[in-house]
């Protein structure tokens, strides 16, 4: 448990013990943040350099090519612009609310980040119910979607914001119904227990059709396309985001980034078999299932259209929420160890 | 087919009954005694194009709309009110189609003259008519001034 | 829910220029769309008035800036109607396969949009853009221009095609023909695109001739007429043309039409390039004082790509008098009043997208 080592390595390094284990648990839980930062910062850089180099070679174009060794300054450059511009508040807007909702989202998703595992001894708290405690997390996402829509006192952003609400209502049913079924197979909420109970068989093996629900339900809950309903480019400007200033763009972007890195973490942990893998590292396996799992994305991204709303929401109803109660009851068999 | 302004109605509706029923296009041009309103429509089945025009007076032009027969007439006639300045009866179209106008004339009419014709070809329109019973000119050339003295 | 309303454009990523749309929305359905043009009116009719006959071609070439060379050809054709010039028997064929060739340019940039309008696809966008690059290097070979050209004289042209041009022509169109193939093989085979294009803003036959609407809009709702084919001209009717329509009347069958136009383009250029007399197809230069007008008003039409395009000039001496042009933009703008009706939000692009419109086309 990467907290007590943490802990201990303070102690010894300064050479006394601190005076209560609040002290110690805020400290250990303060360095632990910061290295997951620093690891999400590094995740997103990557992830945005791939999805620009990747997207444009789709598109039989170069990419960005100026800055540094193929473009790989371009993110660092366009992050520095970003927040070198004026954050423009509109006149309508409920001041308060636009301001705190992108980092409030932001915020949510770094603590998500931070009670996953990243290896057999990487974690900061073993929580038995850490699965749950992930996904009650995610489905706060939704409200806060709407009032940082709604706050910008923009129609276009209401508009983004109402279709964001029923996109990610509508799939998390069959997400949990997926989860739950992971639950019952690995009989454990826990992240660790779920990824040593795939040491044998993969759950993508055990429950191919879950691991398609779940990933069309996480396409979804990310809101890339073809399920981009929030950004709608082509019709609602930006969605969302239409108000929102550079420095908030850059927020909006940050999470963007994060929530895929979530996304394939969470593939990877729960139908991937985590670190699991021969030979290289643990963590090394992790972060090439991570980057596959992203930039398999990212291709959707380039190679699919947006999806209409009503179908959006008949794919969720009447497809995923009966196969993933199938795929419950595929979970319950398996479980019982008939097969 | 030239007719009477008042019968435009009438006759429209005897074309549109016959098959003419679509509206290739309503324009009007202003001849500054009077002003002709023209309609090329169409026989889709067998492709007869007909034109109904008829003239107006300048003073206070109308003409009844005629967007129950032709759905297309919509935009032409309101370009035709705002262009030409003739009232369209039966159609209430308080906002302009293409620009605000301030101007007293409507703009498409001559009495508007929004810039003067292009003069600076007179000494060529002179050598044209100087030139023109010339037979050594080449064939294709007879028409063709250059800038300068003609060459040999 | 009460009604609510929503202003897109004139400044919107979907818009394809200046339009503005005022959309009554009850939910998510659309009650009422409301267009405005003008943003972008610029007087051309006016200011032909005042021009001598060759000094205007340029200016129509403004008119609709994805097609130019087409607007360029009906004003001049225009021109030629009202001096009672002819064209010569190469001129009328290098003609015709750069108007096939903007056209195909113009089909490949609608298509490229369409796509990205109805759902981000931005990769076919790109495809598209650099398919049409193709074109207009064949475009620039055949007029010395890639974006404005110009190339039209009375009688002719200004310059004939380049020295190996039909070389390097059926080279391109073979690659373009397999690259057109592919689109279409893609997106019918994307259930996506077939959901978001089908049953989507339907036109019955009755209703687009109502409407007036033109060009491949008119051909996707099950009439079969083209002017190439109805009212030909030049050598349309020594080669083998087909007016491609569908019944659908969709945004599907509108997709569809512009596609096949496209391959019967292709076959149309290869065809004339095999049967294309050698001589002299340079016209009168451009400095000129034309012959005075045999006729006093004529009347011109052409297939444009976006549609029927129409010009009724009126002469005087040595310029129009009144020239009315027919832009096949503007009637097919103003179905956007009753198309989009009780279809939802998201459809409504899809449907813009479909008709093709070029705002400078539009208001002119």
């Amino acid at each position: 448990m990467i907290f007590q080592n943490i802990i201990t390595g303070i102690e010894t390094t300064l050479g006394f013990t601190t005076v209560s284990p609040i002290v110690n648990y805020a400290i250990a839980a303060l360095v632990f943040g910061a290295l997951i930062m620093v690891l999400i910062t590094i995740f997103d850089y990557i992830f945005g350099w791939i999805e620009r180099k990747l997207v444009a070679r789709i598109h039989l174009r170069h990419g960005p090519t100026r800055t540094g060794k193929y473009g790989l300054l371009q993110n660092a450059a366009d992050f520095i612009k970003l927040f070198a511009k004026e954050n423009i508040i509109p006149a309508r807007a409920n001041r308060v609310l636009f301001l705190a909702s992108l980092p409030i989202v932001a915020a949510i998703f770094a603590f998500i980040v931070e009670i996953l595992p990243y290896g057999a001894g990487l974690y900061g708290v073993d929580l038995t119910l850490g699965v749950l405690v992930a996904f009650v997390l995610i489905s706060f996402i939704p409200i806060l979607i709407f009032i940082a829509g709604w706050a910008s006192g923009n129609k276009f952003s209401s508009i983004s914001a109402q279709r964001s609400v029923l996109l990610l209502i509508s799939y998390e049913i069959p997400l949990f119904v997926v989860i739950a079924s992971v639950g019952i197979l690995a009989n454990s909420f826990d992240f660790l227990q779920i990824v040593n109970a795939q040491s044998s068989w993969w759950f993508i093996v055990l429950m191919p059709l879950g691991f398609v629900l779940f990933f069309i339900a996480l396409i979804a809950e990310l809101e890339r396309p073809p399920f981009d309903l929030r950004e709608a480019d082509s019709e609602l400007i930006a969605g969302w985001l239409t108000d929102v200033g550079a420095p908030l763009y850059a927020i909006s972007l940050f999470i963007d980034y994060t929530r895929v890195f979530l996304g394939s973490l969470l593939v990877t942990l729960l139908f991937l078999g985590g670190w699991d893998g021969p030979v290289l590292p643990p963590y090394v396996w992790l972060g090439i299932k991570v980057l596959v799992v992203a930039v398999f994305v990212v291709v959707l991204r380039a190679t699919t259209p947006r999806m209409r709303l009503d179908r959006i929401l008949r794919l969720g109803w009447v497809w995923l929420v009966p196969l993933a109660i199938l795929n419950l009851l595929w979970a319950f068999v398996l479980a019982t160890g008939i097969i | 087919m030239k007719i009477n302004s008042e019968k435009l109605r009438e006759t429209l509706e005897k074309m549109h009954r016959d098959g003419y029923k679509y509206l290739v296009k309503l324009t009007a041009v202003d001849y500054t005694d009077r002003i002709e309103v023209l309609y090329f429509i169409r026989n889709m089945d067998n492709g007869k194009e007909e034109i109904v025009r008829f003239d107006l007076s300048t003073k206070n032009p109308h003409i009844p709309t005629v967007l129950d027969l032709y759905l297309a007439a919509d935009w032409y006639e309101r370009e035709l009110s705002e262009m030409f300045g003739i009232k369209i009866e039966g159609r209430n179209a308080k906002r302009l189609l293409l620009e605000k106008w301030d101007g007293k004339d409507p703009p498409m009419r001559k009495s508007f003259i929004w810039s003067k014709p292009y003069e600076g070809m007179k000494d060529e329109v002179k050598w044209a008519e100087k030139y023109k019973d010339d037979k050594d000119k080449k064939d294709g050339d007879q028409n063709v001034i250059r800038i300068g003295k003609p060459l040999k | 829910m009460g009604e609510t309303k929503i202003n897109i454009g004139p400044v919107h990523p979907s818009t394809h220029g200046v339009l503005r749309l005022v959309v009554t929305l009850d939910g998510d359905t659309i009650r009422k769309v409301e267009p405005h043009i003008g943003f972008l009116h610029r007087g051309v009719e006016k200011l032909v008035e005042t021009r001598m006959y060759m000094q205007s071609p340029s200016y129509m070439e403004k008119i609709d800036y994805v097609a130019p060379l087409s607007y360029d050809e009906l004003y001049v054709a225009t021109v030629e109607a009202a001096l009672g010039i002819t064209v010569k028997d190469r001129a009328q064929y290098v003609r015709l396969i750069q108007l096939e060739l903007q056209r195909i340019a113009s089909h490949l940039l609608w298509l490229g949009t369409a796509i990205n309008d109805i759902g981000q696809l931005f990769s076919v966008f790109m495809w598209c853009f650099k398919d049409r690059d193709i074109v207009l290097s064949l475009l620039e070979e055949a007029t010395g221009g890639r974006m404005f050209y110009v190339n039209q004289r009375l009688g002719g042209l200004n310059r004939d095609m380049a020295p190996g041009f039909d070389k390097h022509a059926y080279k391109a169109l073979d690659y373009l023909e397999k690259r057109i193939g592919e689109y279409q093989e893609y997106l019918e085979s994307n259930p996506i695109f077939m959901e978001r294009m089908k049953k989507i803003g339907i036109m019955s036959k009755e209703e687009a001739i109502s409407l007036g609407v033109t060009g491949p809009t008119l051909r996707g709702s099950g009439v079969e007429f083209d002017v190439r084919e109805n009212y030909p001209y030049y050598v349309y009717e020594k080669l083998h043309f087909n007016t491609q329509f569908e019944n659908g009347g969709d945004c599907f069958a509108r997709y569809r039409v512009r596609i096949n136009e496209m391959k019967e383009s292709i076959r149309l250029i290869r065809e004339a390039l095999h049967i294309i007399p050698e001589g002299d197809a340079i016209g009168m230069p451009i400095r000129l004082i034309g012959p005075q007008p045999k006729e006093k008003e004529v009347m011109v039409r052409r297939e444009l790509p976006r549609g029927e395009g129409m010009m009724y000039m009126v002469t005087e001496g040595q310029r129009p008098y009144r020239l009315s042009i027919r832009a096949p933009s503007f009637i097919n703008t103003a179905i956007l009043q009753h198309l989009p009706k009780g279809h939802r939000l998201q459809d409504l692009f899809p449907i813009l997208a479909s008709v093709d419109t070029v705002m400078a086309d539009v208001d002119r």
